[in-house]
């Protein structure tokens, strides 16, 4: 992340706190971002203001990590090995067997690899608690 | 003020995870604003913005 970028985020943090103060600010990064700069970046507002951090998730596509892990692995193991939790998105998708194998292939660098499926309501309530408490 | 970010590869899902934990929580009765910083803001639509009341910052550049 650029310092340009990462001063704008950190503005904006700021702005909406004091607009809004809402209770959740969810955050976007680019693909490009992985979780450590992305935390340090975020930590940086509580020079002027105070909020909490965290979880910083990170999802990993299922049925398209072979092709993506091909190209750009040193970034997704940047986004996954520092989050507060990885999540296997679309899980659906995949049968039992591939999701353990992905697993079994990661397990260097995640401590837990939870799927999830929004449309059939697969781990969102373990998310939810996680996130919202 | 609680920050939650979803990373993750484009099509990985972060913008649909998203979306259902705004909804969540609004229903639970709790504020949620959001800052995107890809090309995401076709899949948060004026409408769903504020029917949840959520304020929304876009970035430009990663």
């Amino acid at each position: 992340m650029g310092c340009s970028l990462a001063a704008r985020l950190v503005a904006l943090q700021k702005e909406l706190k004091r607009k809004h103060n809402p209770d959740f600010l969810f955050i976007e990064p680019s693909e490009m971002v992985v979780t450590q700069e992305l935390r340090d970046v975020m930590a940086m507002g509580r020079r002027d203001i105070t909020y909490e951090i965290g979880p910083l998730i990170t999802l990993v596509n299922g049925p398209k990590f072979d092709s993506q892990w091909q190209n750009r692995s040193f970034l997704m193991i940047g986004q996954m090995k520092d989050a507060d939790l990885v999540l296997l998105s679309r899980s659906d998708l995949m049968d039992a067997c591939g999701i353990h194998a992905l697993e079994q292939k990661l397990m260097d660098y995640v401590r837990s690899l939870l799927p999830l499926s929004v449309p059939c309501n697969r781990g969102v309530k373990e998310v939810v608690m996680a996130v919202l408490g | 003020m609680k920050i939650i970010a979803i990373s993750g590869m484009r099509g990985s899902g972060k913008t649909t995870l998203i979306r259902e934990l705004i909804a969540r929580s609004v229903a639970a009765g709790q504020t949620c604003a959001l800052i995107v910083n890809e090309d995401g803001e076709a899949s948060y639509d004026t409408d769903f913005l504020q029917r949840h009341g959520v304020a929304a910052e876009f970035l430009r550049g990663g």
